[in-house]
């Protein structure tokens, strides 16, 4: 028997009295789809919020539910009743962790690692290293990553993009094929400095918000000016985007304004873009869940892809891939099993190759043996191709 | 008070008693189920067309009241009911025996055309069932029970039912095919026969696509189906149908997708496992403690 | 540690299930709720995988003449998964695989705990589906809509879920199992299959299904219908009968459901219409297309403002998610929704619905329409917040008056949803004593000892021998 402990989550009240239980929701989760049980679906999550918020105390059992929760929001999408679940999760794990010892020492100094570009290429250079030394277990399923990373260089200032941590640390080759790509639409690209850094996307969700927002006024100050910033990972692109709504000041709301996935931006200058004649099979497009149910704004990697390959789509109606943020490490067992219902989706589908905008959904993906890249890397070495035949 | 009310308190009152009683009805299929007890007093269900809406597709009427007299009625406004049974039988008799027509393929089992039912039990009183509407799921539905009971559990005295539009066109086509494969070539076709060697379809609906099927048929045009043997009668799952030419040599002719066979010998089947027939039994006692209702008939 | 403790129900639930029952205070809560508004709370939860697990909790219950309530998705309108009397749940969530598919009977063998719609998504590569259609399919459990007989928008034409289950395996409450009905035409022996679909777990519960598969449809039109009057509306639906079509469906939406369904979907539904109508026509081309003509005739008849044709199936499922999801959009004009189920005859579907209107103006409701109008199956929803005090007095007044007027146009108490705990105490509208009584002697043959979800769809008086006779606890309603 866990102890009881007092707790006042502080969801606003209309938004929890929203949800009318009607359970449409329930195969659009992805921890319902592999347990089947009310505790690990959207409509049990939010009675439990209901419990504790009623009853003011909760207890272990309720913060391991709580902490199941992919935080993908496809439920709110589901939702014809428009329950807002993500902020309802957000709150309440900020709830937990700033009332509770939900988030011990240990996580809360790996999440701050984050927000250390140095620490951060130091220690990801040591695993480099030690990858290589073949010292780091293979079943830590940790991405092989690159011992030297190629440098960025600016070239112009009509668009930000925006680097952000890990992705910057451990996969910049994509970043170098995004910019290349928008590039191609004449357009110059301006990177911020090292002080950027994270977007505070997985401390959010940590419930941690208060680094978060320490976080996002480092981002907001290392990108003036009034240009677009293109990012190219859907989960710091929506983070981007709710910084208005973290900070609540005008400042913050004027920069999210100014916030673009890379594909959004694209598909309103499609006309710019190289037009190439290939003739590449077509690729299965996997929607990061912070793309379709947060930014949605999936439709815009199609545009962008068909103007090059034909896509093909899954059938799950963009269920989560287990991916989600620092999910698949803290939670192995469950996101291996949500990751098992998308391979399940993608074999069905006919392709083969793999698309997707997000670098988590990548990684998690990758390490099942799924060929998977992001869109503009693909087309990136699509127009490559074609410039080297001409 | 409603149409048909005296009606049924009359016959429920006929039904009152200690004796054994039978229902008599067309006796277009007396024989179904075995021979009534001798001592068994016939009485017969309620007749006359009470209640009739066209624009509802439901028509409620005495348990007594011929199918000829309920299609003439339907036909007026260009409705049917599309159980196929002869003219002269009865309405309660085609619900207690439950066979369901030639055009199952289509239009699905007898049983889903009954709605709500009035009967007597075995006391003689009303008991009142399903609901007048296309769609009811209040209470249990008894009426479903009530079906193929072979009036066992009590007798029909007014039932509604569901109509359908007569279809626009109907054109029977005939000749040599293998029947499962035309099953899948076609879209819901109302019924599909063979007899091991010739095949007949019948294609209902719109001219233009009847036209368009009898096309994909490749088979000619012909007046109607085969007369039906009906010595024996078996039930079978649709695929088992495919080794009926190596099983019976003599008359039989096959409903494709359905599952019967009519057969000129007297080969009937059975298959329900024990376990149910102790639910079955106790039903039969609970609404027929006595065994008064159709007396020798056995459901199972 | 030498005493021996009496084993309690749950040790040998334990025993039987391991991790797989729960009795954790949190959880036992979330299932203690379907979608209805009625809730209670259960001893234990306990998800079984296949029958003979099923087997062994309703032994273990009968020893301990405990009730036992089966679940599936909790999507239920009427608490028919609502506990009562401390009961058992037996979730059949897990019980999720579809079995067979036999193209060539034409049938798919599934669990019980198959989704709806997860079952026509696995036959569409063969060109079948399971054809009622629930608007929950996406979420509501096959095994839930054999015990409610779930209807559709698409059983107008093709009938309501036992017109498409040809067989059972269930274990009864004695906990014996048995397959009721069979995959040939004719089974021998009373429909027990027919009784048991609609019983809504009193009569065991269902592990394994046979399901009809319907071919897909060649040619398929949608179309929506506007009406600047809500009575245009109901007329053009008999009117579209009486024109000798059956249509796959016909559903009517009125103003408050449109704004509601618009602001999720945005399929560009008319939100200043008082009511539209979407039609579909399914079948061979040249009947669709012979009906598209008849209803443009019908819509100019009865007054409509536009007649919207569907360009492709990108748009026609847009029309339909929004129809799909309207019971829960609600919340975007209130928090809770109190919603009926009563099917009328057609022809009296503009007076009812006045009713409907008049009822929700009295109690200072809000009313909402959408619902099956070729059925006359209606849905009038009662939107309020539970949190304004002396609400459910209102709502529940309302709801008297709805089903009143809707017993007196001649309908039924319910059309799909079932009768469950909510209604059951109407039953007495639709069933004299004895009729009732007769359903009990029935119900009992299935279930002598009351175990089986008891106290729902009868109300209490109609028991002859409860053995558990129980009356609904206190704060069961809402
Ligand atoms: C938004 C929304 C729209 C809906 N639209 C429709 C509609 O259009 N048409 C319609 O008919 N209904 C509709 N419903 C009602 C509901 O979805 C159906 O009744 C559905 O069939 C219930 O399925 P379930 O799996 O959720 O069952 P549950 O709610 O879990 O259970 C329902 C009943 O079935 C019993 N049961 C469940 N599984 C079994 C089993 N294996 N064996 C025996 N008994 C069992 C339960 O004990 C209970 O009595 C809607 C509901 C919602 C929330
Ligand atoms: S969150 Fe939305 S979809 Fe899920 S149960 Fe609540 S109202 Fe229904
Ligand atoms: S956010 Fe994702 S995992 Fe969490 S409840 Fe919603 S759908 Fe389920």
């Amino acid at each position: 028997m866990s102890k009881n402990f007092k707790v006042s989550l502080g969801i606003d009240e209309d938004a929890l009295a929203s949800c009318v239980s009607c359970g449409l929701c329930l195969p659009h989760c992805p921890t319902y789809r592999v347990t089947q049980e009310e505790t690990a679906s959207p409509r049990g999550r939010i009675a439990l919020m209901r419990q504790v918020e009623a009853a003011g105390v909760a207890d272990d059992t309720f913060i391991s539910f709580m902490d199941a929760c992919i935080q993908c929001r496809g439920c709110e999408t589901a939702c014809p009743s428009g329950v807002p679940f993500g902020p309802m999760m957000e709150t309440t794990r900020e709830a937990l962790a700033d009332q509770t010892s939900y988030q011990p020492r240990y996580r809360r100094l790996g999440y701050s690692v984050l927000g250390m570009p140095r620490l951060l290429a130091l220690g990801s250079r040591l695993i480099a290293v030690l990858q290589r030394l073949r010292l780091i277990p293979s079943r830590l399923a940790l991405p092989r990553i690159p011992l030297r990373q190629t440098k960025l260089k600016a070239s112009g200032d009509d668009v930000w993009l925006f680097t952000g941590c890990i992705m910057d640390a451990w996969m910049r080759d994509t970043h170098a094929a995004v910019k290349r790509v928008v590039e191609s639409t004449g357009a110059g690209v301006r990177l911020p400095g090292n002080e950027a850094g994270c977007c505070g996307a997985l401390h959010v969700h940590a419930g941690l918000t208060l680094k978060a927002k320490k976080l996002a006024n480092k981002v907001i100050e290392a990108f003036p000016g009034t240009n677009p910033i293109l990012v190219d990972s859907a989960g710091c692109g929506a983070q981007l985007k709710d910084y208005g709504h973290l900070l609540g000041t005008t400042k913050a709301a004027a920069f999210s304004s100014r916030v673009f996935d890379v594909h959004e931006w694209l598909a309103e200058n499609l006309d710019k873009l190289p037009k190439i004649n290939s003739d590449e099979p077509p690729v299965i497009v996997q929607d990061p869940c912070h793309l379709r149910h947060v930014q949605r704004s999936h439709e815009a990697v199609r545009l962008v892809m068909n103007q090059y390959i034909g896509t093909i789509e899954l059938d799950d109606d963009g269920l989560c891939c287990g991916a989600g943020g620092a999910y698949s490490s803290l939670h192995p067992e469950t996101a291996a099993e949500v990751r098992t219902r998308k391979l399940e989706s993608i074999n069905r589908s006919g392709g083969t190759n793999v698309v997707s905008a997000n670098p988590g959904c990548m990684l998690h993906l990758q390490q099942a043996g799924v060929s998977i890249q992001h869109p503009l890397e693909l087309v990136d070495s699509i127009i490559a191709r074609a410039m080297k035949r001409e | 008070m409603n149409l048909g009310t005296t009606e049924r308190q009359e016959f429920a009152a006929s039904v009152a008693g200690t004796d054994l009683v039978t229902v008599v009805g067309g006796k277009t299929q007396w024989g179904v189920g075995g021979a009534i007890d001798p001592n068994a007093r016939p009485i017969s269900a309620p007749v006359g067309i009470y209640d009739y809406t066209p624009s509802e597709m439901t028509l409620r009427c005495g348990a007594g009241t011929t199918i000829g007299d309920i299609q003439n009625k339907l036909g007026e406004h260009n409705q049917m009911l599309p159980v196929d049974a002869k003219d002269e039988s009865t309405i309660g008799g085609v619900l207690a025996v439950g066979r369901s027509g030639i055009r199952r393929l289509r239009y699905g089992a007898v049983r889903d055309y009954l709605l709500e039912s009035w009967h007597a039990d075995h006391e003689g009183k009303l008991v009142k069932s399903g609901g007048p509407t296309i769609k009811n799921v209040s209470g249990y539905d008894l009426c479903r029970l009530l079906v193929g009971s072979l009036g066992t559990l009590g007798f029909l005295a007014e039932v509604t039912v569901r109509s359908l539009p007569i279809p626009r066109c109907s054109q029977w086509m005939t000749g040599v095919c293998d029947p499962f494969e035309l099953q899948s070539n076609l879209y819901r076709p109302s019924s599909i026969l063979w007899n091991g060697i010739q095949v007949w379809v019948l294609l209902e609906g719109h001219p233009a696509d009847v036209a368009r099927e009898a096309e994909v048929t490749g088979l000619s045009e012909c007046s109607g189906p085969p007369a039906l043997p009906f010595a024996g009668r078996l039930s079978l799952r649709p695929k088992l149908l495919r080794e009926l030419p190596q099983l019976y040599k003599q008359d039989w002719v096959a409903e494709i997708g359905v599952g019967l066979v009519h057969l000129s010998l007297p080969i009937n089947n059975d298959q329900n496992s024990l376990s149910t027939m102790t639910v079955m039994r106790d039903i039969k006692k609970r609404l027929d403690p006595t065994g008064r209702l159709n007396p020798g008939r056995e459901v199972f | 540690m030498s005493s021996k403790r009496k084993k309690t129900i749950f040790d040998e639930l334990k025993a039987l299930l391991g991790s797989r029952v729960r009795a954790d205070d949190m959880e036992l809560q979330l299932y203690g709720k379907d979608s209805s508004v009625l809730s209670g709370v259960p001893s234990t939860v306990c998800f079984p995988l296949d029958a003979e697990e099923v087997q062994g909790i309703v032994n273990i219950c009968n020893r301990f003449q405990r009730p036992f309530i089966a679940r599936g998705s909790g999507t239920g309108l009427a608490g028919g998964a609502v506990p009562v009397g401390n009961p058992v749940i037996i979730s059949t969530a897990k019980m999720n695989k579809i079995l067979d598919i036999d193209l060539e009977d034409r049938i798919a063998w599934v669990e019980p705990g198959v989704l709806n719609l997860d079952l026509s998504k696995a036959l569409k590569e063969f060109g079948f589906h399971f054809a009622p259609d629930p608007s929950s399919q996406q979420v509501c459990s096959i095994g839930g809509n054999v015990a409610n007989n779930s209807g559709g928008p698409h059983c107008l034409a093709y009938g309501v879920t036992t017109s498409h289950v040809l067989a059972a395996e269930v274990v009864l409450p004695n906990a014996e199992i048995v397959t009721l009905g069979g995959i040939d035409p004719e089974p021998t022996g009373y429909d027990l299959r027919g009784l048991f679909i609609g019983s809504e777990g009193t009569m065991g519960i269902a592990t394994k299904i046979a399901v009809r598969l319907t071919p897909n449809p060649p040619d398929v039109r949608t179309l929506l219908l506007d009406f600047a009057d809500v009575s245009d509306g109901a007329l053009a639906v008999s009117a579209i009968i009486n024109a000798g079509i059956i249509p796959a469906a016909l559903e009517m939406m009125d103003h408050n459901a449109i704004g509601m369904i618009e602001a999720f979907v945005h399929a560009g539904y008319p939100v200043e219409a008082a009511a539209v109508l979407l039609v579909e026509l399914d079948g061979l081309s040249g009947a669709v297309e012979a009906a598209v003509e008849t209803i443009k005739d019908v819509a100019k008849i009865h007054n409509a403002g536009s007649v919207r044709i569907a360009k492709d199936e990108t748009e026609r499922a847009l029309l339909w998610k929004g129809r799909k999801n309207a019971f829960g959009a609600v919340a975007r004009i209130k928090p809770d929704y109190y919603l009926h189920d009563t099917v009328v005859p057609r022809s009296k579907l503009v007076e009812v619905l006045n009713q409907v209107y008049q009822a929700a103006d009295k109690y200072d409701l809000i009313a909402i329409n959408v619902f099956h109008a070729g059925d006359g199956n209606l849905h009038p929803i009662l939107a309020y917040d539970a949190r304004e005090p002396g609400i459910l007095e209102r709502v529940h007044s309302a709801g008297d008056a709805i089903i009143k007027a809707s017993m007196d146009a001649g309908g039924v108490l319910s059309g799909e949803h079932g009768i469950g705990l909510e209604k059951r105490d109407f039953m007495h509208l639709l069933f004299s004593a004895h009729d009732m009584f007769t359903q009990d002697l029935i119900r009992e043959a299935f279930d002598p000892q009351g175990l089986a979800n008891p106290l729902k769809i009868l109300p209490s008086g109609s028991r002859c021998s409860d053995s558990f006779k129980q009356h609904v606890p206190e704060g069961v309603w809402v």
